[in-house]
């Protein structure tokens, strides 16, 4: 599963360079990167949403699922493969589907605020920056619970430590003679 | 309290300051080799590396150009903070365990002692060398400029130090800096690290308190006030648009095991198992901290759109004028001195392992040994290191700023393109090659170095940096792939097994 699993992590970055390459070639529009607020010196403003993702929209909601799957299958690459087990991989699936379903309704929920102007609040913010905020950062901490919870079983068992004590004992032995 | 703001944060500056000096009168009993100098003899527990990790990503950057980038691009800038958490589990899963074992097996100092030992490579141990030492002195240069610029703000406020100069606010927290990061090496920079750490917390929850009671309405009305001005800056991709947003996702996340001053500090903990705590503690720590970049910013933005406040003179005085203008003088002074921790612990981890590749790991590229009495020579290159980084940060001020400019572009992304690959990948792929680390390292310096020279202009926002670091993804795992699988020595073929 290793060498598979680097052909995939190979794989999809290769398809995020290409999808780089295919936004540097997209039609542009005017103050896409933003433009110089018409009141206040040192702010920026946005301007116009909807032109800003007329061209790219697809292209950077692609770029954005490709490296949640890259972050995914990087984790997944520190842990050994034999215990990539099938619970391993459901739980990696999980984390990775949650993820996808923040960044869908943060990316739909600005469509329709840009369709329609209004939005609701959750917690101080629009409701899409609120799934940016709050639902981006919770989105990886399912990997943090299981690098701390599950670190005796998928990251350094007791098997793990006790190999390393062996080659450091070796390492030692050697060395004194 | 009000009449005595000044002195108050004079005074919590000056406690902070005395604290570093005695400090590192601490830790250079402790001190007794380069191995202590440099890695705190891999002896430290859990709450120290945790604050210490934390600490040190924040630096003054977080501090003060983090509410001055919400203050200028709106939500565009929250994506450096909420790729936090999966920034730091990538480290965590992919580095930490095996940058520990590897310096245990091997006796490493330093990162790049690491990546030699793992590609078995003299070349890649040059390369990194000099990528750290580049961007050691952009990052350092910046970060006592920075330094200087904020205890010259807070001593001109009062009579006695009305006219003092930029110069002598270089040469004071310079001198401090420079003190315990000598005598006490590394073990002082994290003993200090912690107390750092634990003001920023502190100042992040208090912050974010009372950012909240500004407006009536609190957070929710200021971020309305900043939607009905202009809808982009506060939706999720802010003012600087889509890609500029993703991209510093990106850079900012994966980029983090890519950090050397970060990951040298996973090479310090007592024991590997005490990675499980470290990881959840230095998330929380992070987290809390960066409460006051997202809270000030947005703040300062909503209240000069509002016209409550006078607009502001430059985006970085969002923080200055924040706690001038709205919290009362102890919290500032606490906020200041955390201010200073969080410049400080930036400030002496680059020293930390800026001394470390010259004194150690260039010269054991080019003559295959480590200088002798190591532990003298990283004292005195120390001093040399943060000496010339202050001088050429006063002449970036005062003649010309082009050069820390281009330098500064070795800052955190070219770090990230040129070391994630070879770091995270490397240690978790036994078929990396060093010609495939080579080619990264190679291609990420050259992509960011000619983007920075040549003034090149991307379309959509898209970083230069995202570029360097997806095409050094790409040829280190392509060129790996294709050079002949390498024979690892037992040592490095049992640690990659584990």
């Amino acid at each position: 599963m290793r060498s598979i699993l680097i052909y995939v992590i190979f794989a999809t970055v290769l398809l995020m360079a290409g999808i780089l390459v295919a936004i540097c070639l997209a039609d542009t529009v005017p103050n896409a990167a933003g433009l110089a607020h018409a009141q206040f010196n040192g702010m920026q403003a946005g301007g116009d949403g909807a032109a800003r993702l007329e061209h790219i929209g697809g292209l950077a909601f692609a770029f954005q699922a490709l490296l949640l799957l890259l972050i995914i299958c990087l984790a997944a690459l520190g842990v050994a493969e034999e215990r990539r087990s099938t619970e391993f991989w459901a739980y990696m699936g999980g984390t990775l589907l949650f993820s996808f379903f923040v960044w869908w309704q943060m990316y739909f929920g600005h469509q329709a605020f840009l369709k329609t102007g209004v939005t609701s609040y959750f917690m101080g913010f629009p409701v899409a920056t609120a799934w940016q905020v709050y639902g981006t950062w919770l989105g990886a901490i399912p990997l943090i619970i299981l690098y701390s919870v599950g670190f005796r079983k998928f990251i350094f068992t007791e098997e793990d430590e006790q190999k390393y004590e062996k080659l450091l004992a070796n390492i030692a032995k050697k060395s004194e003679q | 309290m009000e009449p005595y703001r000044q002195e108050i944060i004079i005074g919590a500056v000056i406690i902070y300051m005395v604290f570093c000096v005695i400090t590192g009168l601490w830790a250079m009993r402790r001190t007794k080799n380069s191995s202590d100098f440099f890695i705190a003899g891999r002896g430290l527990g859990p709450i120290v590396v945790s604050l210490a990790l934390f600490s040190s990503t924040l630096s003054g950057f977080g501090f003060v150009g983090g509410p001055g980038l919400v203050y200028s691009i709106g939500v565009s800038s929250f994506w450096m903070i909420v790729i936090s958490s999966s920034g730091y589990a990538l480290g965590f899963f992919l580095v930490a365990k095996r940058i520990r074992m590897i310096a245990d097996v091997r006796n490493c100092i330093s990162l790049p002692d690491v990546l030699a030992a793992r590609y078995n490579s003299e070349a890649v141990r040059f390369l990194i060398a000099v990528t750290i030492v580049l961007g050691v002195m952009g990052y350092l240069a910046t970060q006592i400029l920075a330094m200087a610029v904020v205890l010259q703000a807070i001593l001109s406020g009062t009579v006695m130090f009305a006219e003092i100069g930029l110069v002598t606010c270089v040469v004071i927290s310079s001198t401090v800096l420079i003190f315990y990061c000598v005598t006490g090496g590394i073990i002082a920079s994290v003993y200090t690290d912690v107390v750092q750490g634990a003001i920023m917390m502190i100042a992040g929850v208090l912050i974010l308190l009372t950012a909240m009671s500004v407006f009536d309405g609190g957070m929710q009305e200021a971020t309305s006030i900043i939607l009905a001005d202009d809808g982009e800056a506060m939706m999720p991709f802010g003012a600087a648009g889509i890609m500029a947003s993703l991209g510093w996702f990106f850079v900012f996340g994966l980029g983090l095991a890519g950090q050397p001053h970060l990951v040298t500090k996973m090479m310090m903990n007592r024991n590997i198992s005490d990675n499980s705590v470290i990881l959840p503690m230095s998330l929380l720590g992070y987290v809390m901290a960066a409460l006051l970049w997202v809270s000030i910013g947005v703040i300062m933005r909503a209240a000069v759109i509002d016209g409550v406040i006078e607009p502001l003179a430059l985006p970085d005085d969002a923080a200055s004028l924040f706690l001038s203008i709205f919290t009362n003088p102890l919290l500032a002074g606490i906020v200041f001195a955390g201010l200073f921790a969080a410049i400080m612990s930036t400030s002496d981890a680059f020293l930390n392992i800026g001394t470390a590749a010259i004194i150690h790991d260039i010269p054991k590229a080019i003559q295959g040994h480590a200088i002798q009495n190591e532990l003298f020579w990283a004292r005195i290159v120390t001093v040399i290191l943060a000496i010339v980084a202050a001088s050429f940060a006063l002449y970036s001020h005062f003649q010309d700023a082009t050069l820390v400019a281009i330098l500064g572009a070795f800052g955190w992304a070219t770090f990230a393109a040129s070391i994630f690959p070879v770091l995270a990948i490397g240690l978790n792929w036994k078929g990396a090659t060093a010609m495939g680390a080579v080619a990264a390292i190679v291609s990420a310096l050259l992509i960011n170095f000619i983007i920075q020279l040549a003034g090149i202009v991307l379309p959509y926002g898209i970083l230069g940096g995202l570029v360097a670091f997806i095409v050094s993804l790409v040829l280190f795992i392509g060129v790996s792939l294709v050079t002949r699988k390498p024979k690892l020595d037992a040592d490095m073929e049992a640690v990659l097994n584990i």
